[in-house]
């Protein structure tokens, strides 16, 4: 899996003491690191689509990551329209991408 | 991407070419523009796409938007969930 996890950073240092946790989005098991965003531990694993639009089926992703859009919304443990982009990462979440009607 | 395949609004992809056809077809305000286009209608609650249509609305020669009530913000401001609004536990 071609991590895109930015490693070692010049400002917030390295991952030495990062717990790290597995989710599953859309039944794939993904590594993400306590303290990652959902949309941003799915990009770390090279995942951009998190869904598809509901009408025409486009595949959507992050837009604004800031919370405003609701680009990034995915069902999270059976809760739905929960935001990728705000909520941080917990230990073994199962997450789903909404698709087309 | 040619100009009129140009998305206006993106939660509900609707492109240029369908608003200046429904402003062409019915010279109608914005906010008829959003109920017959779904435009504006979207999650994001029109936060993209509210002063395009405006815009779009003033320059394809619908009526003004001073006299015309432009399209207006509408609760809520984020999308709620029913069972939220039955009280369910947060």
């Amino acid at each position: 899996m071609n991590s895109m996890r930015v490693t070692d950073h010049p400002i917030l240092g390295t991952l030495e003491n990062k717990k790290q946790v597995t989710i599953t989005f859309d039944d794939v098991p993904y590594p993400a690191f306590e303290g990652d965003t959902i949309a941003s531990a799915l990009l770390a694993s090279g995942v951009r689509t998190l869904r598809h639009q509901e009408d025409k089926g486009t595949p959507r992703g992050i837009y604004c990551n800031i919370g405003h859009c609701f680009e990034c919304r995915v069902r999270v443990n059976g809760k739905n329209t929960v935001r990728a982009c705000l909520t941080p990462v917990e230990g073994d979440m199962r997450i789903e991408s909404g698709g087309e009607l | 991407m040619s100009g009129d395949q140009t998305v206006i609004c993106r939660c509900e992809e609707i492109t240029l070419k369908e608003i200046k056809e429904t402003v062409e077809r019915f010279q109608c305000s914005s906010r008829e523009v959003k109920l017959r286009t779904r435009a504006g209608m979207g999650p994001c609650g029109g936060r993209t796409c509210r002063c395009m249509i405006d815009r779009l609305v003033e320059q394809l020669g619908g009526p003004k938007i001073s006299n015309d009530v432009s399209l207006s913000y509408r609760p809520p401001v984020r999308p709620v969930s029913f069972g939220i609004l039955g009280g369910e536990p947060k």
